[in-house]
C-alpha cells in the first residue's frame, strides 16, 4: 500500500517536455537570428558599394586634363568631398602612380589606397586609417585621350568609412538578440502552461488511485478525456473484479472457520472425557479433512469470468486421458476419444481438467475394459458463440436411477458429506454451476454410466 | 524392497520412514530435492515417494533428471493440491502415480506394491511363478494350492524373487535391497533364509522353486 519509492524519480513528462521543446526553440530562433543578421550586412555592403561606384562615375563625368596634364574634376558637386573629416573621399592618379587630384576631405586622414586596376577594371578594398577607422574603397581604371600617341590610364577612387554601416549593423544585432529571447521566453512559457493544463487528467489520475489506494474512494471518477477514459474503466473493472474477490475470498474463509467450529468442539468433548479415544476422533478428523477439501477446491476454482479466452478443448483432454491410461495401466482400458480437433470453448484450462478428470477418474475406476469421451459443439440460436457438451461413459455396473441425483448432491455441503464418496463428481457440479451449465446421469451404451456435462454458449 | 521418501515435513517423513520399515521396506530418505535427486541416482532403490513441494529442487525436476538419467524405478507423487492439471504434468514427467495428502498409510502401501508389482511386468495382485502363488493384497503364500506360513523377512525375500521371476539376483542385491544400510554383508544370512524358504515352500524338494547358480546368486523359475 502507498509506499514511498526508494530509488530518486525520474524527471516529470511536463519537465521533459518543458526541456526539450526550450532547447528546440533555442536552436530555431538563434538561427533564424544569425541568418537575418548575415542577409542584412549583405544588404547593406551592397548598398554601400553602389554609392562608391556612383561617386566614381559622377567623378568620371566631370574630370578634365588641366594644361599642366594633371587629371582632376573641374567641380564637386558632393560637400562631402569638401569637408575634411567627412567620412568620403576621393582620389585620382595617373599612369606613374602619382596623385592627380585628392578631394579635400583627405586632407589630414592618411588615407593610402593600394589598389591599381587595369583600365577598365573595377576593384573594391577594405583599408584601416591610422586612426583606426575602418574604409571601403572603390577604384576604376580610366583610358583617357590625352591627345598623345597613346591614351594614358588613369585610376579613379572614391572611399567610404564604414563606421556608421557598424554602428547600424551593431544596433540591428541587439534588436535580433531582444526579439529572439523574447520570442524563446514567450515559447517557453506558454508551452509549459499549456503542458500542464495537459496533462492535468494524468495528475488527476494518480491523485484518484492514490485514493483508492487509502480507502477514501471505492472508484475513479467519471469525465475523462477520450485520450484516458479506456484506462480509468479498465481499472474500474479490474477493481471491481478485486473487490468481489475479496468479497469472496472472505465468504469462503469466513464459511471455512464456521464449518471447522462443530468438529473441533467435537474433539474437545472427546479429549474432555479424559480417556480420548483415537477411534472416536477419526469421524472429526475425516469431517474436517472433507471441509478442507470442499473450500479448497472452491477457492481455486477459476470461475466463468468475462475475460476466459476461449482454448482448444483437445489437447488437455488427451493429457488426461494419457494420464489416467498410466495410472490404470493394469486395466488396460480402451479408450474411445470422440474429440473435434478445431473446438474450442472459453474456459480456463485447470477448470476443464478439473471437470473432465475426474469424470474420467471415476469412468477410468469403474470401467471393465472400455471408456468413452465425446466432446463437441452445442449450438443454440440465442447464444452467438456455440456452448460446450462432454460426455463420459463407461461399460462399468452403472449408477441406479434413484442413486442418480443423490451422488450429484452428496458432497455439495462438504462438512455434511462422507469423505471419498461421491467427492469428484461434487466437484464436478459445483465447476459445472459456475460455468452456468448443467450435468446428467444417464445409461451409456457400453453398459455402464454416462454422465453429460453441458456448459452454455455466450 | 527399497524404497526412497522424499519429503520435507519432518513429521510425516518420520512417519513414512517408521511405517514402511515395519512393513518391511528398506527406506532411504532426504529432506530436499537436491539430496533426494542425488539418492535416487546413487542408491540402488526399487521405488521412490515424492513430495512435490519440495525445498532445494522441486519434486518435478528431481523426477525429470531422474528419467533424464535413465532411471526407470517407479515414482509416486505425493501432493497436497488435488488439482488435475499438476497431476497431469507430474504423470507426463515421469511419475507413475499420485497420492493427495492427506492419505492413510494403507493406500500408500497399496499403491507402492501396486506399482513395484508392475514394474516387475506383473499386471495382476496375484504373482504365479510355478507352482508358487503369492498374493500380494493379503500377503498371503500358497505352494501347488497349499497355503504356506512365512515369516515377515521370508516373504519379502520370496516377493522379491517373485517379482523378478526368470532374472538372476545376486546375494548383494538381497542384501541391498532387505536390509538397512548397517547390515554386515559377509555374514551367510541370506544363504540361511533361502534355504529355510527352500523347505518351506517343497518339504520334499520335489519342485525346486528356487534355482542357485553358483557365484552368481539365486534364480526363480517363472513357469
Amino acid at each position: 500500500m502507498g509506499s514511498k519509492p526508494v530509488t530518486a524519480s525520474a524527471p516529470s513528462l511536463v519537465n521533459r517536455l518543458v526541456l526539450g521543446m526550450a532547447a528546440a526553440s533555442v536552436l530555431l530562433t538563434g538561427a533564424a537570428a544569425m541568418a537575418l543578421d548575415a542577409l542584412y550586412r549583405d544588404l547593406a555592403l551592397d548598398s554601400r558599394r553602389d554609392v562608391l561606384d556612383a561617386q566614381v562615375i559622377a567623378l568620371v563625368a566631370t574630370a578634365e586634363l588641366d594644361p599642366a596634364g594633371a587629371l582632376a574634376p573641374a567641380s564637386i558637386a558632393e560637400a562631402r568631398l569638401s569637408t575634411p573629416g567627412s567620412g568620403l573621399y576621393a582620389e585620382i592618379r595617373n599612369q606613374t602612380d602619382e596623385v592627380t587630384w585628392r578631394s579635400p576631405s583627405t586632407v589630414g586622414s592618411g588615407l593610402e589606397l593600394k589598389a591599381r586596376p587595369k583600365a577598365g577594371e573595377r576593384l573594391v578594398e577594405r583599408v584601416t586609417l591610422p586612426d583606426g577607422t575602418r574604409v571601403l574603397a572603390f577604384s576604376l581604371g580610366v583610358s583617357w585621350e590625352t591627345g598623345l600617341r597613346q591614351p594614358a590610364t588613369y585610376v579613379l577612387s572614391a572611399a567610404e568609412s564604414l563606421e556608421p554601416y557598424f554602428s547600424q549593423v551593431a544596433r540591428v544585432r541587439s534588436w535580433l538578440l531582444a526579439g529572439a529571447t523574447l520570442l524563446m521566453a514567450t515559447l517557453v512559457i506558454g508551452l509549459s502552461l499549456g503542458l500542464r493544463a495537459g496533462l492535468r487528467p494524468l495528475r488527476r489520475l494518480e491523485l484518484e488511485i492514490l485514493e483508492v489506494e487509502s480507502g477514501r474512494r471505492e472508484a475513479l471518477g467519471a469525465g475523462w478525456p477520450r485520450e484516458l477514459e479506456g484506462v480509468a474503466q479498465n481499472l474500474n473493472g479490474l477493481l471491481a473484479g478485486e473487490q468481489a474477490r475479496l468479497a469472496r475470498y472472505r465468504t469462503t474463509l469466513g464459511n471455512l472457520a464456521h464449518s471447522l467450529k462443530t468438529p473441533i468442539a467435537a474433539l474437545k468433548s472427546i479429549l474432555a472425557t479424559g480417556h480420548a479415544d483415537p477411534a472416536a476422533a477419526g469421524p472429526q478428523l475425516d469431517r474436517m479433512q472433507s471441509i478442507v477439501e470442499h473450500q479448497l477446491r472452491k477457492a481455486v476454482l477459476a470461475g466463468a469470468g468475462s475475460t476466459v479466452a476461449s482454448i482448444a478443448v483437445k489437447a488437455p483432454l488427451t493429457d488426461l486421458t494419457g494420464a489416467l491410461s498410466k495410472v490404470y495401466r493394469d486395466k488396460s482400458v480402451a479408450c474411445h476419444c470422440d474429440l473435434p480437433d478445431d473446438l474450442a470453448y472459453p474456459i480456463d484450462s485447470g477448470d476443464l481438467m478439473e471437470l473432465a478428470g475426474n469424470l474420467l477418474d471415476n469412468a477410468y475406476k469403474y470401467c471393465r475394459t472400455q471408456v468413452g469421451l465425446r466432446a463437441r459443439a452445442d449450438q443454440r440460436p440465442e447464444w452467438r458463440r456455440s456452448g460446450l457438451l462432454l460426455e463420459v461413459d463407461d461399460d462399468g455396473p452403472g449408477i441406479l436411477s434413484v442413486d442418480r441425483q443423490r451422488v450429484l448432491e452428496r458432497g455439495v455441503r462438504a462438512d455434511e458429506s462422507v469423505p471419498g464418496q461421491g467427492i469428484g463428481l461434487a466437484a464436478v457440479r459445483e465447476l459445472t454451476a459456475a460455468y452456468g451449465g448443467t450435468i446428467e446421469i444417464g445409461e451409456s451404451e457400453l453398459g455402464g454410466a454416462a454422465v453429460r456435462v453441458s456448459l452454455p454458449g455466450r | 524392497m527399497r524404497v526412497l521418501v522424499l519429503e520435507d515435513e519432518p513429521v510425516l517423513r518420520e512417519s513414512l520412514i517408521k511405517q514402511l520399515r515395519s512393513a518391511g521396506f528398506v527406506v532411504d530418505s532426504a529432506a530436499d530435492g537436491i539430496e533426494g535427486e542425488f539418492a535416487g541416482n546413487e542408491y540402488p532403490i526399487d521405488v521412490a515417494v515424492v513430495d512435490l513441494g519440495l525445498p532445494g529442487r522441486p519434486g518435478l525436476d528431481v523426477i525429470r533428471a531422474w528419467r533424464k538419467a535413465g532411471k526407470a524405478f517407479p515414482i509416486l507423487i505425493l501432493t497436497a493440491r488435488d488439482r488435475w492439471q499438476q497431476k497431469v504434468e507430474a504423470l507426463q514427467s515421469g511419475a507413475d502415480d499420485y497420492l493427495t495428502k492427506p492419505f492413510q498409510f494403507e493406500e500408500l502401501q497399496a499403491r507402492l506394491q501396486a506399482l513395484l508389482r508392475r514394474s516387475g511386468g506383473w499386471s495382476q495382485p496375484v504373482l504365479q511363478a510355478g507352482p508358487v502363488e503369492l498374493d500380494t493384497r493379503s500377503q498371503q503364500v500358497r505352494c501347488q494350492g497349499r497355503a504356506v506360513e512365512l515369516t515377515a523377512f521370508e516373504y519379502r525375500l520370496l516377493e522379491y524373487l517373485m517379482l523378478r521371476a526368470g532374472q538372476v539376483v545376486s546375494k548383494s542385491e538381497l542384501t541391498d535391497k532387505l536390509y538397512e544400510q548397517d547390515f554386515d554383508r559377509d555374514s551367510n544370512v541370506i544363504e540361511v533364509f533361502v534355504g529355510r524358504l527352500r523347505r518351506k515352500l517343497d518339504p520334499d524338494g520335489q519342485l525346486l522353486p528356487i534355482e542357485t547358480l553358483r557365484g552368481r546368486g539365486y534364480r526363480m523359475a517363472r513357469e
